[in-house]
C-alpha cells in the first residue's frame, strides 16, 4: 500500500477513535458549543498537518491533547477582548486537570446515554431538539409554547437530573 | 462548589452570563480545584448532550439515501480527501461511525461519516470504523443503518465485526434476530429474505432468535443460522468474510489498477490457441450447479460460493482429446480447514478404464494435491500417500484469496505446483496419462462430498505447460490486493 494513503487510513483511524474525546476536552474550555466546533475543526487540521512528526507507538490522545490546549489558549487571546471567557490561568489548571481525569469523565459521557433513556420520551425529544447542532432556542421556545427563559429553566432542571442520574451509574459501576 | 455557583455556571452553558458573575466564576475556580472539578463535569455533560442530539434523529424524519456533503477542491491529491473530511467537520461530527476505507463502493469517500439513516451499497467492500472503536466491514449487496454507534442493523450482507473492550455490548441486528458481542471479531451474513448466520471468529457473543426469550452463548468456531422460526447450528465460515484488515490492501489493489490488468491478462488467455476453459464469472455464472452467487474478487463481480452439502458447480470442458499438458489454475477463498479433501476439480467417477481423469484438490493437511487415474509416483517422490501433493500450505493467510496452480506434463512426468504465483515444488511421476476431462465438477464430486467450503474465481484450463514466469504474471495481473506475497 503506498504510504500516503496507508498514512491517510492510519489517521482517519485514530481521529475516529479519539475525536469524542478530544471534542470534550476543548469543550470544557470554551464558552460555547459552536467554539468549540470552530477550534476542533483548528485542531484537526493542525494534527493531520503534524501526524507525520506523531510516532505510531505515542499516545494520540495525549498528543492530541496538548495541541488542542495550544489551539484553546490561542482562541481565548483572540476572542477574549469581545466575548465573556474564561481567564487564561483558569483555562490552564482546567485543561491540565480535566486531561488527567479523562477516564473519568468518558464514563460519565456514557453514562449519558443510559440516562437519557431513563427520561420519559416528551422531555427527551425536547432536550434532543435544544442541543441540536442549528437549533435556535428562541424558535423551540415559541414551539413549545415556553418563554425563553422558561425554556432555559427547563433545561438546567433536567441537566441537573441527568448528572443525578450519572452520579447514580457511576456508583453503581465503580468497582468495589 | 457552592450551591449559589450553580445557577451561574448554568448561565455560562447558556451564553447568558453577565461580566458580575463571569469575575465570581473565575475567583472561585482560580481557587478551588472542587469547583474546577464540579464546573469541568458540567461542561462534559454539556458535550456528552450534544453528541447524543447529533446522532438523534426524529422517528419521522425523512433523509436523502446517498451519503451528501460539500466538497472542495484541494491540490494535493493524496491529502484532499482528508481536509474536505476535516473541513466540513462540524457539520457531519458526532456521527456513529466513520468510513475509514473503500474498496470500489461508487460515490463514497474516506471520512465519510455515517449517519442514523439507512445506507445501501451495491458493490464493492467498505471499512467503518464506530466512535468506540468497532471496526466493521462490510460486503456488498448490503443494506444497513446504525441507530447509535453501538448498535447496527443489518438487513443485507455480510458484516464482519473486529470490537475492542471499549465498544463491548455492540450489537449486530438482523431481520431474524441479534448478535450481541462480549469483546470479540465475530460476522453476520444476512441473506436476501432476511435469514442470517451468525459466526463467531474470535471470543464470544450472545445471539438471540427474533423469538427467544434468553440467548444463546457462542464461542470461538461457533456458528448458527437464524431462521423464521428455527434456529441451527452451521459450520463457521470465517473467508466468507470479508474482515477489517482486508480491505485497505483491496482498496490499494483497485487504486494500483489491478482490474484492468486482470481483464487484460483474461481478455490475452481467451485468444491462447490452447485455452480448454475460462470461467470468470465477471458478470454472471451461467453455468449448471447448485451454489450461491455472491462477490467474485473485484467490486460487483461475481462468484460461485459452495456452501452447503451438495453445492457444486458443472463444468464440461475438453472431452474432444486427450491433454498431455494441462495447466489448472483458480483463485479461490477457503473457509474450512481440515476437511478430508475439498474439490476444487473433479472429473465425474473414478474408472479404472478412463486412465487420466483429473481430481485437482485441497486435502485434510491443507496441501494442494493434482491426481490422475493410473498415474503412479516416482520411487524418489516423498509423498506417503501416493499422489503429487504440495509441500506448502494452500492458506498462508486465512481470510483471504489465494491463487492455486498445477501444471502437469505427461511427456516430462511432472507436477509443479505453485501458490500465489510462487513455485512451491515438483513431483516426478512413474506413470504419466495424458490427462483426460470432460463432465467434471468444480467445488465438489459427484460421488462422494467433497465440497469445497468457499469460493472460486476465474478458473483456468489450458492444454499446454505454462511457465513459472506465465504462472507469476498470471498471479501478479489477478491479484486483487496491492503488492500482495507470499
Amino acid at each position: 500500500m503506498p504510504s500516503s494513503e496507508n498514512q491517510n487510513h492510519q489517521f482517519l483511524r485514530d481521529f475516529t477513535a479519539h475525536e469524542p474525546a478530544i471534542r470534550a476536552f476543548v469543550r470544557r474550555l470554551v464558552p460555547g458549543r459552536a467554539d468549540a466546533d470552530d477550534i476542533l475543526q483548528e485542531v484537526s487540521v493542525v494534527l493531520w498537518n503534524k501526524y507525520s512528526e506523531f510516532r505510531p507507538d505515542g499516545d494520540f490522545r495525549a498528543w492530541a491533547f496538548g495541541i488542542a490546549r495550544y489551539e484553546v489558549l490561542g482562541w481565548l487571546r483572540d476572542k477574549g477582548r469581545d466575548r465573556i471567557v474564561l481567564n487564561e490561568e483558569v483555562v490552564e489548571k482546567l485543561a491540565d486537570e480535566s486531561a488527567a481525569d479523562e477516564s473519568r469523565l468518558c464514563r460519565q459521557r456514557e453514562a449519558l446515554e443510559t440516562c437519557l433513556g431513563k427520561l420519559p420520551e416528551k422531555q427527551r425529544h425536547l432536550v434532543m431538539k435544544a442541543y441540536q447542532p442549528k437549533a435556535r432556542i428562541q424558535d423551540l421556545a415559541e414551539a413549545e409554547g415556553k418563554t425563553v427563559s422558561g425554556l432555559y429553566q427547563w433545561l438546567y432542571r433536567v441537566r441537573r437530573q441527568l448528572m443525578l442520574c450519572i452520579e447514580r451509574q457511576m456508583e453503581r459501576s465503580t468497582p468495589s | 462548589m457552592k450551591p449559589e455557583l450553580e445557577p451561574i455556571v448554568q448561565h455560562y452553558l447558556d451564553g447568558s452570563i453577565s461580566p458580575e458573575e463571569a469575575r465570581r466564576l473565575n475567583e472561585e475556580l482560580a481557587t478551588d480545584q472542587e469547583a474546577r472539578r464540579r464546573f469541568t463535569e458540567w461542561l462534559n455533560l454539556d458535550s456528552a448532550l450534544a453528541e447524543a442530539a447529533a446522532g438523534w434523529s426524529l422517528p419521522a424524519e425523512k433523509v436523502p439515501q446517498k451519503p451528501r456533503f460539500t466538497r472542495f477542491h484541494f491540490g494535493i491529491a493524496a491529502a484532499a480527501v482528508l481536509v474536505i473530511f476535516l473541513t466540513v467537520l462540524p457539520w457531519r461530527s458526532h456521527s456513529p461511525a466513520t468510513v475509514v476505507s473503500i474498496a470500489g463502493v461508487p460515490e463514497w469517500t474516506m471520512g465519510l461519516k455515517i449517519g442514523t439513516k439507512e445506507y445501501h451499497i451495491d458493490e464493492g467492500s467498505i471499512e467503518l470504523q464506530t466512535r468506540e472503536g468497532a471496526r466493521i466491514a462490510i460486503e456488498a449487496p448490503a443494506v444497513f443503518r446504525f441507530p447509535s454507534s453501538m448498535r447496527m442493523e443489518v438487513t443485507r450482507g455480510r458484516v464482519a465485526a473486529d470490537v475492542p473492550p471499549a465498544a463491548k455490548g455492540f450489537t449486530l441486528v438482523t431481520p431474524r434476530g441479534e448478535a450481541i458481542d462480549l469483546g470479540t471479531r465475530f460476522g453476520v451474513d444476512v441473506v436476501e429474505g432476511g435469514d442470517s448466520e451468525i459466526h463467531v471468529f474470535e471470543g464470544e457473543v450472545i445471539a438471540k432468535n427474533r423469538h427467544d426469550e434468553g440467548g444463546k452463548s457462542l464461542r470461538q468456531g461457533d456458528a448458527i443460522a437464524l431462521r423464521t422460526e428455527t434456529s441451527a447450528i452451521r459450520n463457521l465460515r470465517s473467508s466468507a468474510f470479508i474482515h477489517p484488515d482486508e480491505v485497505p490492501g483491496l482498496t490499494a489493489g483497485l487504486a494500483a489498477g489491478q482490474r484492468g490488468r486482470a481483464g487484460d491478462r483474461v481478455d490475452k488467455l481467451r485468444l491462447d490457441p490452447s485455452l480448454i476453459a475460462l470461467l470468470d464469472f465477471e458478470k454472471q455464472i451461467p453455468h449448471q450447479g447448485n451454489f450461491r452467487v455472491v462477490q467474485g474478487r473485484w467490486p460487483g463481480s461475481k462468484a460461485p460460493e459452495f456452501v452447503e452439502e451438495n453445492d457444486h458447480l458443472k463444468l464440461d470442458a475438453g472431452a474432444d482429446r486427450e491433454w498431455p499438458l494441462l495447466t489448472l489454475a483458480a483463485w479461490v477463498r477457503l473457509d474450512k480447514l481440515g476437511a478430508p479433501y475439498q474439490s476444487l476439480l473433479h472429473t465425474d467417477d473414478w474408472d479404472e478404464n478412463k486412465k487420466g481423469q483429473v481430481h485437482w484438490m485441497v486435502t485434510r493437511h491443507m496441501t494442494m494435491r493434482l491426481a490422475l487415474r493410473g498415474n503412479t509416483l516416482a520411487d524418489t517422490a516423498e509423498e506417503s500417500e501416493g499422489y503429487p501433493d504440495s509441500r506448502t500450505s494452500v492458506l498462508p493467510e486465512q481470510g483471504r484469496w489465494v491463487h492455486l496452480a498445477a501444471v502437469y506434463d505427461s511427456t516430462a512426468k511432472t507436477v509443479r505446483f505453485y501458490l500465489n504465483g510462487r513455485f512451491d515444488k515438483q513431483t516426478l511421476l512413474e506413470t504419466a496419462h495424458p490427462a483426460r476431462l470432460g463432465p467434471a465438477q468444480i467445488g465438489n464430486w459427484n460421488r462422494n462430498d467433497r465440497r469445497l467450503s468457499g469460493r472460486v474465481d476465474e478458473l483456468l484450463l489450458l492444454g499446454r505447460a505454462m511457465s513459472d514466469q506465465e504462472i507469476r504474471e498470471l498471479f501478479e495481473a489477478g491479484n486483487p490486493y496491492h503488492n500482495h506475497q507470499l
